[in-house]
């Protein structure tokens, strides 16, 4: 995407990311994350951590046609309505959670992919009974129901933003608070809490291990065989191109520009032709060989059809036209 | 950081400008590149920055410029969940309704973007559903009402909702599964918030006028016989069911659906009927935020504009208070003539000149989305009716420009039908009736009174205007017209 860039002049403390786009798998960075608020996926949390919202049932199907219900009954989705999301690229992306006022969960690797809320550019349709935005990337960490759950529900006061990243204000049995969560690159599948009440400041760091692994919304990409297209059409709806440049440039992964054909180094010490199998384990399995300058676990692994596979190991082959011509 | 729209939009506009006989010049503003120009809201802060929300969640600012192509557009907030109300307080200082809470967005370092983000208020429900949109309009004391949309059958409902479920508020095509959905609430100066009034299947906009009346559409559908325009008071209900579940003079174990649709005498009886009634193919089927158009604005002053979110036009609604209560013609002000479809917000420049017109239609239909702006390409008002006033056996009516030749009763043909909403998705014109000329007199060389045969209150009159040409030798731009007979004024 090409925007003519104007720099405000003066010093920015709170300098915004680039503006949302038609790409469904927005992501922010390091220093500029980027804050989503939207309809969020509820990855498994236990109901009691949910002890502040308040409880729906199904309800019996209705024909506006006839204006009568109809036999069977309309099924609840899982959802967070009021959470906000936060992404500081691949290192880090959580949910904190306006009604219970905590952190609900933490992942890496990517973020939300947006398509089945957002729609295509063209049509922006949404996915009709199934338009929660999916999560992208490893769930590391899942908050616990509370030892004890105040009645009195806790009041969300908003956000401050701070070189880029945001503090979250709230009060709960009327002592407020203030938490920042930061990413933490001194171990894997972590990340620093700020939580300020008065005076007192408390760091620490939580890590986990990995809960789940999520790819995002299954696309069902309609395309007749397998081909440097395709696969580019394969590249474009999973989100590959947040994190993998087709030019070079460094991203949050290694670029796949020349690099079919030739040497990996590995963050272990080895290296690998980077041929087909190696790309095909990369996709499916990327905490097999973790490439040198990049932290593992940033890749979730994609479950795709094997001739979307097909498809995408065709287009990255032909970004290394060197190695293809020979 | 500022965005500047390419000169490629620019060319595409010169080519799209109309140039037709449409009174008015309609430009694309346009957004910068690779955003998607889902305007949620727009409203100009009191130095003249233009702010919109966009559905995703970005807010931008410019200055308005003569030169529609070239704006320079900053990026000055972010993260709102489908933002569909923006009030600029200043240019460093928004506040949007999204969907789970109205939240105040500062710059409080004056670094050109916000970093402090509050909750000005919350309180209403949402239940996951992607409908439910909010929009407001100011109290005139630092305060807001806040039109609170419902879900839709076409979309689901989350098992942990935020905000009390009402199993009753559930059912039906447009829902309120959840607190004060449907409703309109008052927030106070603090964001303190209070229901107003209930009944809305889906209020797309609210506004205010200078006189402190308050005013919002609806879209066509169940329990929306037509496209209403509404005129709101304290504690009334405007005809949509389920939104009754949260009026605390509804019967807890009673379900509001299916207690009217069982007995549509009492749900008459009980509703409060729209002030105008809109034929949602003729004329509007989707409304959006209606609006008062301002003195300084040359064409038709103190009338009411309400754009239509599912069509390339937008409705002018002439009003009068008789017997004490508001009703009215409506017309088109403009139909195609440059319009895009998915027009919902409208705002007027601060020098009242130029009318801004927020579109989107995203998730919806097709989508036709982004910022237009129309001016007048001459202050003189175009040959049409500019006023449509009901009298006790028929109508005066007043045109802009003198008439060529005397009218005859030949050159206005009238009927009349009624609408009953009820369950259904809009309802058909019912008893359709003819109404002859009886008697015909000019009150002056503009302005003609109409004695209609039959004629009575409780009906929609459809005029359908002849060819009539003005002195100055224009024809009349708007030949269908509309009144809503709630009420008969009484003889004098």
């Amino acid at each position: 995407m090409m925007f003519r860039l104007f720099w405000v002049i003066g010093l920015a403390t709170t300098l915004l990311g680039q503006p949302l786009s038609y790409d469904p798998n927005p992501m922010g960075s390091i220093k500029q994350p980027l804050i989503l608020r939207t309809y969020l996926p509820d990855p498994g949390l236990e109901p009691a951590v949910l002890a502040h919202h308040h409880r729906a049932s199904k309800s019996p199907k209705y024909s506006p046609r006839e204006g009568n219900d109809l036999p069977g009954e309309y099924e609840m989705i899982q959802t967070i309505p009021a959470g906000i999301a936060v992404n500081h690229g691949p290192a880090l992306s959580y949910v904190f959670d306006t009604t219970e006022c905590r952190l609900l969960y933490a992942w890496q690797g990517g973020f939300l992919d947006m398509f089945p809320y957002w729609g295509e550019q063209d049509g922006g349709r949404r996915r009709s009974f199934d338009y929660v935005p999916r999560l992208v990337g490893n769930l590391f960490h899942l908050a616990e129901p509370l030892e004890r759950t105040s009645p009195q529900p806790p009041r969300f006061l908003g956000y401050d933003i701070r070189e880029g990243v945001p503090t979250f204000h709230y009060q709960k049995n009327k002592i407020s608070y203030q938490l920042r969560i930061e990413p933490d690159d001194s171990r894997p599948l972590s990340f620093q809490q700020i939580l300020t009440t008065g005076d007192q400041v408390e760091v620490s760091i939580v890590t986990g291990e990995i809960l789940s692994q999520h790819s995002g919304f299954e696309r069902e990409l309609k395309f007749k065989e397998a081909n440097v297209d395709a696969g580019e059409q394969v590249f474009l709806a999973y989100g590959c191109i947040a994190c993998h440049s087709t030019d070079g440039s460094r991203g949050h992964g290694p670029t796949l520009a020349e690099l079919y054909g030739n040497t990996r180094q590995l963050a272990n010490g080895e290296s690998v032709l980077v041929d087909e199998s190696y790309l095909r384990e990369s996709i499916l399995t990327p905490n097999a060989k973790t490439a040198a300058g990049f932290p593992p676990n940033y890749m979730p692994p994609y479950q795709m059809k094997e001739k979307e596979l097909q498809a995408l190991l065709l287009f990255i082959q032909s970004l290394s036209p060197a190695a293809t011509s020979e | 950081m500022t965005f500047q729209s390419s000169s490629f939009t620019a060319l595409w506009l010169l080519l799209t400008v109309f140039a037709t006989a449409s009174p008015y010049l309609v430009e694309d503003i346009a957004l910068p590149e690779g955003t998607p120009p889902e305007v949620g809201a727009i409203d100009f802060a009191p130095d003249g920055t233009l702010f919109l929300v966009l559905r995703r969640g970005d807010v931008f600012r410019a200055i308005p410029q003569a030169d529609a192509s070239n704006w320079q557009w900053e990026y000055f907030a972010t993260g709102f969940h489908n933002g569909c109300g923006i009030d600029a307080l200043s240019r460093d200082c928004v506040r949007v309704t999204q969907m789970a809470e109205f939240t105040e967005a500062t710059d409080t370092d004056q670094d050109g973007t916000a970093d402090q983000y509050r909750v000005f208020s919350n309180g209403w429900g949402l239940s996951g559903n992607y409908h439910e949109t909010n929009a407001l309009t100011g109290d005139g004391q630092g305060g807001y009402y806040l039109a609170i949309g419902t879900a839709s059958h076409n979309g689901p409902t989350a098992e942990f909702t935020l905000g009390e479920y009402s199993k009753f508020g559930r059912r039906g095509r447009n829902y309120s599964a959840v607190k004060w959905k449907g409703t309109t609430l008052h927030c106070d100066a603090e964001g303190k918030l209070t229901p107003f009034c209930y009944g809305f299947r889906m209020h797309n906009g609210i506004h205010r006028d200078s006189a402190g009346h308050l005013w919002c559409g609806d879209n066509q559908g169940d329990w929306r016989a037509t496209t209403p325009l509404y005129h709101l008071k304290k504690g009334g209900f405007y005809g949509h069911p389920n939104s009754l579940v949260w009026d605390p003079r509804w019967p807890a174990d009673q379900d509001p659906l299916a207690t009217f649709r069982a007995d549509l005498e009492g749900y008459n009886a009980y509703r409060t009927l729209p002030a105008v009634q809109i034929p949602h193919l003729e004329m509007n089927r989707s409304a959006g935020e209606p609006y008062v158009i301002p003195p300084q604005f040359p064409h038709f002053a103190g009338q009411m504009l309400l754009p239509d979110n599912n069509g390339t036009r937008i409705t002018r609604i002439m009003l009068e208070e008789v017997a004490g209560e508001w009703q009215g013609a409506c017309t088109h002000f403009l139909n195609e003539g440059g319009l895009r479809s998915g027009n919902h917000r409208l705002r007027f420049s601060p020098d009242g000149q130029a009318l801004y017109i927020g579109q989107t239609v995203r998730g919806w239909g097709q989508p036709a989305e982004g910022l237009q702006r129309l001016t007048v390409k001459s202050d003189q008002e175009p040959f049409d009716v500019d006023q449509f006033s009901i009298t006790p056996d028929g109508f005066q009516i007043r045109f802009t420009q003198e008439l060529a030749e005397p009218a005859q009763a030949s050159d206005f043909d009238f009927h009349s039908f009624t609408y009953q909403s009820k369950w259904t998705y809009g309802s058909p014109q019912e008893n359709k009736a003819m109404h002859p000329i009886e008697n015909i007199e000019a009150i002056d060389s503009r302005t003609l009174r109409l004695r209609l045969a039959d004629f009575t209150a409780g009906k929609v009159y459809q005029l359908n205007l002849a060819k009539l040409h003005s002195k100055e030798e224009a024809l009349i731009q708007n030949q269908l017209f509309y009144y809503t007979a709630n009420r008969l004024p009484e003889q004098k």
